[in-house]
């Protein structure tokens, strides 16, 4: 089986043009001795939808949060469209295009919804004050317009009485908004109806269209086939699989899943 | 009938608004018992003299030196983190202000010298906070000590006077009728800190630093300077408190400011501060703090024996946080 993967990742066209992000040989140990990525070579091309799937505990998450630049890599280099770069805060990935769905940080339970969209980039008037109207009357136009929620009437409803779909749908509204050149979406659509899950499969595949590069981590194969140009397969934090959809089917996927 | 029916809708209406405020819980009980000490001083002028000129002026002048540090340690508390050194930052700023001017220094350099000190000290204390990411409660009663210490060590446990004059009287301690010049300066500083939590982008950043600190990093927000930011705030504030104090009796004491980090807290969590972070607002703590010494007077004009004080005290901090929490959860 490993056989197999091996010849798969051999097998993946290298592209001619420059990964938007490349990263190379990252390795993460958490508090020294917990290592949950080996070694991993992980590359986003532009407009395209990466299906970054594997087990629980396989390393995706962690992987996510290194290219948000909220972990540090233990070892390995990340590249912007061939150029190194050191992600060392969040702030330094959002600037380099990159917008987040955490699988569990992304609200503040006691602001409301506006507040949480735009926290850490608030519009300001003067010397840092708040413009409240300006973020109320863009809330406003998200929430009717672009990333309708249901059973959502004010952005001034607090995040913390939310139901947990909603509350996702107000991570996502914050992602719509916020979209730059690369979306990481880790678990995104866990507490979205079926109805929510599909126009949310076919919103990111018109980003794809935009240009917009997309990682999708989802323990749903369906979903991740449905929409993913790419697979990238973890198993105990390593690269097992990186192939593209033209080179397999969803049934040869799911055995390899299975097996690892 | 009709306009009975209007009107009542309209306190029903007024009753919501208040209650939908963050601080709504303590401002109705606040305006409550001010309602009952009006009302009984009214009805009994002779024995309960809650609105004489001279009662009045006990509270106006013991508010603020307690109301002060409470908006310094709201902001804190918001953001997740305690600071239990602020009672021996006020001696040690008041010790330094009044030894400074007593030995020749300028008096506005002796009084930027103890607010540099507070910045100072909460400036360490932030700093071993987010290095060491031991919980700041334990850091800083390390610090309460040790900065304890050094006033008992500089000042060798003797009294230090301070007499500055006419002019730092009218600035800190003057009185406009039965109101004085450091209740203006709390007032002031509530107005500022409400402008500066509600309406500020770092006021947002401490909101979600307390609340979710993953997620706040994650959005980009330096939680660290965030929290050394709202410890400094503090240490000048608890500096400033300890110029008024001192200013208005003229006289340091090595063991002044005792007990204020409790009391500041309490007044906090009274007007619905979370001791975990994310939730609190001005209003509820500059009425929290008000609160207590309203209480304070109260019994006194009661002439209630000293221990009545704590018991009720003690009371109402837990009173005040089960009521919160149920309201919250409601
Ligand atoms: N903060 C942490 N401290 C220590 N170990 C951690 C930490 N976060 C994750 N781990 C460990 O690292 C490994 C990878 O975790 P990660 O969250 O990346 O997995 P995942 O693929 O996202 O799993 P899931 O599908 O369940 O979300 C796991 O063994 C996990 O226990
Ligand atoms: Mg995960």
């Amino acid at each position: 089986m490993s056989d197999t993967s091996r010849t798969d990742i051999k097998a993946a066209p290298q592209r001619e043009q420059t990964p938007y992000i490349e990263m190379r040989n990252i390795t993460k140990y958490y508090g020294g001795t917990i290592r949950a990525l080996h070694d991993v070579n992980f590359r986003i091309n532009r407009r395209e939808i990466v299906g970054l799937v594997g087990d629980n505990g396989a390393g995706k998450s962690t992987l996510i949060k290194i290219i948000s630049g909220v972990l540090q890599p233990t070892e390995g280099q990340i590249f912007v469209e061939g150029k190194e770069t050191k992600f060392s805060s969040s702030k330094v990935a959002m600037q380099n295009g990159i917008e987040t769905i955490y699988q569990d940080m992304n609200l503040i339970d006691c602001m409301d919804i506006m507040r949480n969209i735009f926290c850490g980039r608030e519009t300001t008037t003067s010397m840092g004050f708040l413009d409240l109207k300006e973020m109320q009357e863009r809330a406003m136009h998200l929430l009717k317009n672009e990333v309708t929620i249901e059973g959502i009437r004010s952005p001034e409803q607090l995040v913390g009485n939310l139901s947990g779909g909603q509350k996702q749908a107000v991570s996502i509204a914050r992602a719509m908004f916020f979209k730059n050149q690369v979306l990481l979406l880790d678990e995104p659509t866990s507490a979205l109806s079926v109805r929510e899950t599909q126009a949310f499969l076919n919103h990111i595949q018109r980003l794809r269209e935009e240009g917009l590069s997309i990682v999708l981590v989802t323990h749903n194969i369906f979903h991740a086939y449905q929409v993913a140009d790419r697979f990238f397969l973890l198993s105990q934090g390593e690269c097992v699989l990186d192939v593209d959809k033209s080179e397999t089917d969803i049934d040869e996927l799911t055995k390899i899943i299975v097996a690892h | 009938m009709g306009e009975t029916n209007a009107r009542h809708s309209g306190a029903r209406a007024l009753f919501n608004r208040v209650h939908g405020l963050k601080s709504g819980n303590i401002l109705i009980v606040f305006v409550a018992i001010q309602v009952i000490a009006i009302g009984a001083s009214l009805a009994f002028p002779q024995d309960f003299r809650y609105l004489s000129t001279s009662n009045l002026q006990v509270l106006f002048r013991s508010i603020p030196t307690l109301g002060i540090i409470a908006m310094g340690v709201n902001l804190l508390m918001i953001s997740g983190e305690f600071d239990l050194s602020v009672g021996s930052t006020f001696a040690l700023a008041s010790l330094v202000m009044a030894k400074l001017f007593n030995a020749g220094t300028p008096l506005i350099v002796a009084i930027l010298a103890a607010i540099a000190i507070g910045i100072m000290i909460g400036g360490v204390n932030g700093y071993i906070v987010v290095k060491s990411n031991v919980p700041s409660f334990i850091i800083t009663l390390g610090s309460m000590w040790f900065w304890r210490g050094i006033v008992l060590l500089v000042s060798q446990a003797s009294n230090e006077a301070f007499n500055p004059g006419p002019g730092m009287d009218a600035v800190f301690t003057a009185s406009i009728g039965p109101v004085q010049v450091q209740f203006l300066w709390f007032v002031a500083i509530a107005i500022i800190c409400w402008f500066f939590l509600e309406r500020h982008k770092l006021g947002n950043h401490i909101f979600a630093t307390g609340g979710n600190v993953n997620a706040a990093r994650a959005l980009g927000i330096n939680v660290k300077r965030i929290k050394m930011m709202n410890f400094m705030i503090l240490g000048a504030l608890a500096s400033l408190s300890g110029i008024i104090s001192t200013t208005r009796v003229n006289n340091v004491s090595p063991i002044q400011g005792e007990g204020l980090e409790l009391q500041a807290i309490a007044a906090c969590v009274i007007g619905g501060t979370a001791l975990m972070g994310g939730r609190g607002s001005v209003l509820g703590a500059f009425l929290g703090a008000a609160l207590l010494f309203t209480v304070q007077d109260v019994l006194l004009l009661l002439r209630a024996p000293g221990y009545y004080l704590r018991l009720f005290v003690g009371l109402i901090i837990i009173l005040a946080v089960v009521l919160n929490e149920i309201l919250r959860k409601k």
